[in-house]
C-alpha cells in the first residue's frame, strides 16, 4: 500500500471512530481537571480578595505571577508565564529536546496519563484495525486483553528510551557537542552543532519510537502474547517496508509540524475576561483535539500499513471480543444441579 | 618595546621630580584633600601608567612593562606599595576567587589546564633621582589581608625602602608577564577574541588608614586611583582594537606581523581592552542641547552586523538621560564592543568602554541588547567617573545604576517583553502578554524578594553571602533608591543625584557621602530609611487584613430605664460602616497611607506612621465600600508582597483563578500528549 494511501486510509479511519477522539479527551479531562481545580485553589488562595485579581481577570498581571511562583509550591510551581499560548508547546517539546527533568509535583499525573493510555492503546488500535464499531464492551475488552501485553512491551520501551535519555542524549549534547562548541565563538556555529545534534538524537528517537509503533500494532493486529516477539516481528516489517514506514512516519510529523505551525500564528497570546477567555480556551481545546487526532492518525496509518501489507487486507487474528456472560449466567451454567451446601 | 619606557625612566633619574614633598592640610568631609586637587584635569590623577605591551596569540600571553606614577593623597606615609595581581585568581583552586565561586559552581575547578592564567612580575624597581633604580622584587611578598590565605597570589606588596609622605610622588617601573585565561569570568580569550581587563600590575588605594586593596573576590572587582593612562597595545597585523580612551597612533612594527596602537586616556581609573581581527567598527555620535558630544565607536560581531542601531540608539539614551539627569559625560567618546559568544565577558563596564552582550537572534521587544548597553553606559556615571569602592560597597555603583538604568529603560520607551529562550537558550520567544514593568524587570524586585534576607548593604561586599550578595547590591539598592524617589518627588530626587555626582566626580565617595547629600538636598533626616535598607536586612510587606463596609446599625438593648428596649436593627441603614485593618507583616517599617474607595466614588484616606504590627481604621459613610488599599501610591516599592495591599468587597478571585487555572490546563494537555509520544 503506498504511503500516502495508508495515511488517507488512516485519516479515514480516525474520522470513522469519534467517539475513541471525545472518549481520549474525556480521560484527558478527567486527568487534568482535578490538577487544574488544585491549582485554582492555590491561585485564588494567592490573590485572596485584592485588586490584583482584577487585572488578573482582565488580562496578564505580570507582576502578581512572578509573586505567585515564588512563594508557590507543588503544582503551582508549573503555572509560570511560558505556559501562555504557544510557549506551552514550546516549554514541552524543549522538556523533551533538551532532557529537563520533569517538575516532581507533575511526574505523578505524567506517568497515571502513560499507564492509562498504555491501557487504551489496545483498544484504540483494535478499533483502528477493525475499522468498524466495537461497541464500548468491545472496546474495553480489547483494552483489558492488551493492557498486560502493552505493559510488557511499555517496560521495554521504557528501558530502550532511558537508555537513549540517560546516555545517548548526554553524549551528544555535553560530550560531543559541549566538546565541538567549546572554543565555538560564534553563536550561530554554535546553535548549528546544536541542531545537528538534535536532528541526530532525533532520528534514534523517532527510529526507537518507530520501531515501538509497529510493535503495539502487531501486537494487537497479530493477537500476539510476547512483547519482545512483537517488538523483533515489528523490527523485521520495519527493515523490510524501510522506505514506506519511513515515508508515513514523515508524512505524520509533517502534518504535526503542520498543527504546531498553525497553532503558533493562533494561539491566543493574551486570554482576557469573560467572551475572549471562552474563545482562548475554545482554541487551545481545539489545538489539543487536533493533536489527539494526530496520535489517532499515527496509529491507525501505521495500522493500515501493517494490514495492507499483509495477504489479507484489514487482517485482524484476534477474534472478535465477546464479553463474558454474567456472573449470574455463568453460576448457572456451571451449576451441577446438587442443592448448595 | 621598552625602549619608551627606558628614555622616560633616565629623564626621570637625571632631572625629574621623582619624589615631590607637598604639605597635608585637613579638609572638610565633601572637599578634596589638597593632595587629592586635580594636578591638571579634572581628577587627581594620582595613579598614572605608561604601559607597552604585546600580545601573542600564539602562546596567548602578555608581555608588558609600565611606568607608573604614583602620589600619595592620603594624610598618612606609605613604607609600601601595594598591587592587584588579578590574573592570579585563575592560577589554581586555591586563590580566594578560586575558593569563593568553586561554593556555587564546583565544575569550575576542573577546567582544562589550557583555561588557567597567571600573572607574574618580573622586576620592580623605584626610580630615584640620582641613582640606578635596583630591582626589588626579590623583597615583594603576597598579601591576604582579606582572609589570609597564604595560596592567594592576587595582592603583592613591596617595601619601599623610605617614606612616601602626604603629597610626595614616587615613580616605579614594573616588567611583567601574563597568561589569558580562557575566561572565568568577566576577561580572557576566546578563538581569536581577547577581552583583557584587570591585566596589569596596578596599585591599590592608600588611604588615610592605610592599603585598600583587597585581594580579588568571586563578587566584587574593583577600586582604583585616577590618572593618565599612556598604553601601547602591540598586537597581531590586520587585529582590529578597542580599549579605554583615544587612539593617538598606529604603526606597523618592523617584524611585518604586528601592529602597535597608541591609546592615551586622561581622568580615568583603569584601562581596558579587546582585540579581535573579526569585528565590524561602526561610528556613531551622540549630540543633545547642553551636552558635549560623545563619538560613538562600536565593535560588532560579525553575526550581530544588523543590530548596530539598537547599540546606538541604546547608548544615546543613556548618555543623554544620565547626561541631563546627574551631570555631563566628559570624555568626548566610549567604545562600546560587542563580546564574542561564550567569551564570559559581556555586560561590562570600564572607563570609556563597555562590553555589550547580544545575541544572535534577538526579536523586537527582546530587551536584548538595550538592556545591557544602557546598564553599562550607566556606569560611566556611576564607577566610571563617581568612583566608588566596589569591594567594599558595590550597591554605590551598581544599585545607584540599576536604579539609574530602570528609569533610562522606562523613558526610551521602548516596550519589553518576557523573553524565554528555548533548545539550548538559542531561540527565543516573545511573551507579548507579559509586558516587563521598570518596578519588576529594571529594578528586579524578584530578585529582591528572593534574596531580601541577605546581608544588609552595609557589609562590606567582598564578604557578602555570595548567593545573595547580587540581590542586594542591585535589586535592593535599586527599590529603595526607588522609594526614596516615590518619597521626595522626582525634582527633589534628581537634584540629589546630580549634587552628589557633581560632588564627587573624579573621586571616591563612601555611604555617608552619599546620604549626606540626600538629607542636605531635601533637608530632611533620612537616617531612619538608611537604618533599615543600608544597614539592617528587615524585610517591608504591609497587607490590606480585612474589609468590611456594613449598613450602620446595631442590635441588642438600647434606651434608659423604662425606655430600655431591645431593636433589632438600630441606627441608619442607609450609612454604611466601613472597618479596614492593615497589618505590617515584615520587619520593616514606613510610614504609609491606607485608602478607602467608596462605591460613590468617594475616597477617604489615612496617614499611618507603619510601627505597629496592625492598625483598625474606621469611617461611617453614606455608601457601602469598594475597596480598600494599604500603600495606594505605591510609594514603598520595597515591599515584597503587593498582592495583599489590596481588598476589594467584589474581587474578580473566581474569574481570574478560573481563567489562569484553565489556560494552565492546555498547557498540562499539551505536555500529556507531548510525553505520550513515548506511548
Amino acid at each position: 500500500m503506498p504511503v500516502a494511501g495508508a495515511f488517507k486510509d488512516g485519516a479515514r479511519r480516525v474520522r470513522g471512530a469519534p467517539m475513541v477522539l471525545a472518549g481520549l479527551f474525556a480521560v484527558m479531562l478527567l486527568v487534568g481537571l482535578p490538577l487544574s481545580y488544585v491549582l485554582r485553589g492555590m491561585l485564588a488562595a494567592h490573590l485572596g480578595n485584592s485588586l490584583a485579581a482584577d487585572s488578573a481577570a482582565a488580562g496578564t498581571n505580570y507582576e502578581w505571577w512572578l509573586e505567585f511562583t515564588t512563594q508557590a509550591a507543588g503544582i503551582g510551581k508549573t503555572f509560570v508565564p511560558s505556559i501562555v499560548g504557544f510557549g506551552a508547546v514550546l516549554d514541552n517539546l524543549q522538556g523533551i529536546a533538551d532532557n529537563l527533568p520533569l517538575a516532581s509535583a507533575i511526574v505523578g499525573v505524567t506517568a497515571t496519563w502513560l499507564i492509562v493510555w498504555s491501557f487504551l492503546s489496545g483498544g484504540v488500535i483494535d478499533r483502528l484495525a477493525r475499522s468498524r464499531r466495537t461497541r464500548s464492551h468491545g472496546f474495553f475488552a480489547a483494552c483489558g486483553m492488551h493492557f498486560w501485553r502493552m505493559l510488557r512491551l511499555g517496560i521495554l520501551a521504557c528501558a530502550a528510551y532511558g537508555f537513549l535519555f540517560r546516555y545517548v542524549h548526554g553524549w551528544i549534547f555535553s560530550s560531543a557537542i559541549g566538546r565541538l562548541t567549546r572554543d565555538v565563538a560564534v553563536e550561530r556555529t554554535a546553535f548549528a552543532w546544536r541542531a545537528a545534534g538534535y536532528l541526530l538524537f532525533a532520528a534514534l528517537l523517532l527510529g526507537c519510537n518507530l520501531v515501538f509503533d509497529y510493535a503495539r500494532v502487531r501486537l494487537v493486529v497479530e493477537d500476539r502474547r510476547s512483547a519482545i516477539g512483537a517488538l523483533f516481528a515489528s523490527w523485521r516489517f520495519v527493515r523490510r517496508h524501510a522506505a514506506a514506514v519511513v515515508g508515513l512516519y514523515a508524512l505524520n510529523a509533517i502534518a504535526f509540524l503542520l498543527l504546531i505551525g498553525v497553532y503558533a500564528l493562533v494561539a491566543p497570546r493574551t486570554p482576557g475576561g469573560g467572551l475572549s477567555t471562552a474563545v482562548a480556551l475554545a482554541i487551545g481545546e481545539a489545538y489539543i483535539i487536533a493533536r489527539l487526532f494526530l496520535k489517532l492518525l499515527f496509529y491507525a496509518s501505521e495500522t493500515a500499513l501493517f494490514q495492507g501489507a499483509l495477504a489479507h487486507a484489514a487482517y485482524t487474528a484476534a477474534p472478535a471480543v465477546v464479553w463474558p456472560d454474567s456472573p449470574a449466567a455463568e453460576s448457572i451454567a456451571n451449576a451441577d444441579g446438587s442443592p448448595a451446601s | 618595546m621598552f625602549a619608551r619606557s627606558a628614555v622616560v625612566i633616565a629623564a626621570l633619574m637625571l632631572g625629574g621630580t621623582a619624589v615631590h614633598a607637598q604639605q597635608p592640610l585637613p579638609a572638610p568631609s565633601g572637599a578634596p584633600r589638597p593632595s587629592e586637587a586635580p594636578v591638571s584635569g579634572r581628577s587627581p590623577r594620582n595613579a598614572s601608567y605608561a604601559i607597552n605591551v604585546r600580545l601573542d596569540p600564539g602562546s596567548r600571553t602578555l608581555s608588558g612593562d609600565e611606568l607608573l606614577t604614583w602620589r600619595n593623597t592620603s594624610r598618612a606615609t606609605a613604607t609600601t606599595l601595594q598591587f592587584h595581581l588579578y590574573y592570579n585568581a585563575w592560577r589554581n583552586s586555591r586563590s580566594t576567587w578560586m575558593r569563593g565561586r568553586i561554593r556555587t559552581d564546583p565544575p569550575i575547578a576542573a577546567r582544562p589546564e589550557a583555561d588557567w592564567a597567571w600573572i607574574d612580575v618580573t622586576s620592580l624597581r623605584v626610580i630615584q633621582r640620582g641613582t640606578l633604580p635596583a630591582d626589588i622584587i626579590s623583597q615583594a611578598r603576597y598579601k591576604a589581608p582579606d582572609d589570609g590565605n597564604a595560596d592567594d597570589r592576587t595582592v603583592m606588596e613591596v617595601p619601599l625602602g623610605r617614606a612616601v609622605g602626604p603629597g610626595e610622588t614616587v615613580n616605579v617601573q614594573i616588567a611583567w608577564s601574563a597568561r589569558v585565561p580562557r575566561a572565568f569570568a568577566r576577561t580572557g580569550t576566546i578563538g581569536d577574541y581577547y577581552f583583557v581587563a584587570q591585566w596589569f600590575p596596578k596599585i591599590g588605594v592608600f588611604e588615610d588608614t592605610g592599603w585598600n586593596t583587597h585581594q580579588f573576590h568571586a563578587t566584587t572587582e574593583f577600586f582604583a586611583d585616577f590618572g593618565t593612562y599612556d598604553v601601547r597595545l602591540t598586537v597581531p597585523k590586520g587585529w582590529v582594537v578597542g580599549a579605554t580612551g583615544v587612539e593617538r597612533e598606529r604603526r606597523d612594527e618592523p617584524d611585518g606581523t604586528t601592529t602597535t596602537h597608541h591609546y592615551v586616556q586622561d581622568d580615568v581609573h583603569d584601562f581596558a581592552w579587546a582585540t579581535s581581527p573579526h569585528f565590524i567598527e561602526g561610528h556613531a555620535t551622540f549630540a543633545d542641547a547642553g551636552l558635549p558630544a560623545v563619538d560613538i565607536r562600536l565593535l560588532l560581531q560579525p553575526e550581530h552586523a544588523g543590530q548596530a542601531d539598537r547599540h546606538f540608539d541604546a547608548a544615546r539614551a543613556a548618555l543623554k538621560n544620565y547626561g541631563r539627569w546627574f551631570g555631563a559625560y566628559p570624555y568626548g567618546h566610549l567604545t562600546i564592543v560587542d563580546s564574542a559568544w561564550q567569551s564570559g565577558s559581556s555586560g561590562m563596564e570600564y572607563p570609556t568602554l563597555i562590553t555589550a552582550g547580544s545575541r544572535w537572534l534577538t526579536p523586537a521587544g527582546d530587551d536584548t541588547p538595550e538592556g545591557v548597553v544602557i546598564h553599562e553606559t550607566g556606569h560611566q556615571f556611576w564607577y566610571g567617573l563617581v568612583a566608588t569602592n566596589e569591594f567594599e560597597h558595590a550597591w554605590m555603583d551598581e544599585g545607584i545604576n540599576t536604579y539609574s538604568a530602570a528609569m533610562v529603560t522606562e523613558r526610551a520607551g521602548a516596550p519589553a517583553y518576557y523573553t524565554k529562550r528555548y533548545f539550548g537558550g538559542f531561540i527565543p520567544w516573545v511573551f507579548r502578554n507579559a509586558l516587563l514593568s521598570r518596578i519588576v524587570e529594571g529594578d528586579r524586585l524578584p530578585t529582591y524578594r528572593r534574596d531580601a534576607n541577605g546581608d544588609p548593604a552595609a557589609t562590606p561586599t567582598w564578604r557578602a553571602f555570595p548567593a545573595t550578595a547580587g540581590g542586594i547590591s542591585y535589586a535592593k539598592t535599586a527599590l529603595w533608591m526607588h522609594t526614596l524617589e516615590r518619597m521626595v518627588g522626582w525634582p527633589v530626587q534628581q537634584r540629589i543625584l546630580s549634587t552628589y555626582f557633581v560632588r564627587w566626580e573624579f573621586r571616591h565617595p563612601k555611604p555617608d557621602d552619599f546620604f549626606a547629600v540626600v538629607n542636605e538636598v531635601t533637608g530632611r533626616d533620612f537616617t531612619w530609611f538608611f537604618d533599615q535598607v543600608y544597614r539592617g536586612s528587615g524585610v517591608f510587606d504591609y497587607a490590606i487584613y480585612d474589609l468590611r463596609s456594613e449598613p450602620n446599625v446595631a442590635r441588642g438593648y438600647f434606651g434608659e430605664g423604662a425606655s430600655r428596649r431591645f431593636v433589632n436593627a438600630e441606627g441608619r441603614a442607609t450609612d454604611y460602616v466601613t472597618t479596614v485593618v492593615a497589618r505590617r507583616l515584615g520587619d520593616g517599617t514606613f510610614p504609609i497611607a491606607v485608602r478607602v474607595v467608596f462605591e460613590n466614588k468617594e475616597e477617604m484616606r489615612w496617614e499611618w506612621d507603619g510601627r505597629d504590627r496592625a492598625r483598625t481604621f474606621q469611617v461611617v459613610k453614606p455608601s457601602r465600600a469598594s475597596f480598600a488599599q494599604v500603600d495606594p501610591d505605591r510609594v514603598l516599592v520595597l515591599d515584597v508582597n503587593s498582592t495583599n495591599n489590596s481588598a476589594s468587597l467584589k474581587p474578580r478571585t473566581g474569574a481570574a483563578a478560573t481563567k489562569w487555572s484553565l489556560t494552565w490546563l492546555v498547557w498540562l494537555q499539551d505536555h500529556l500528549l507531548t510525553y505520550g509520544f513515548f506511548v
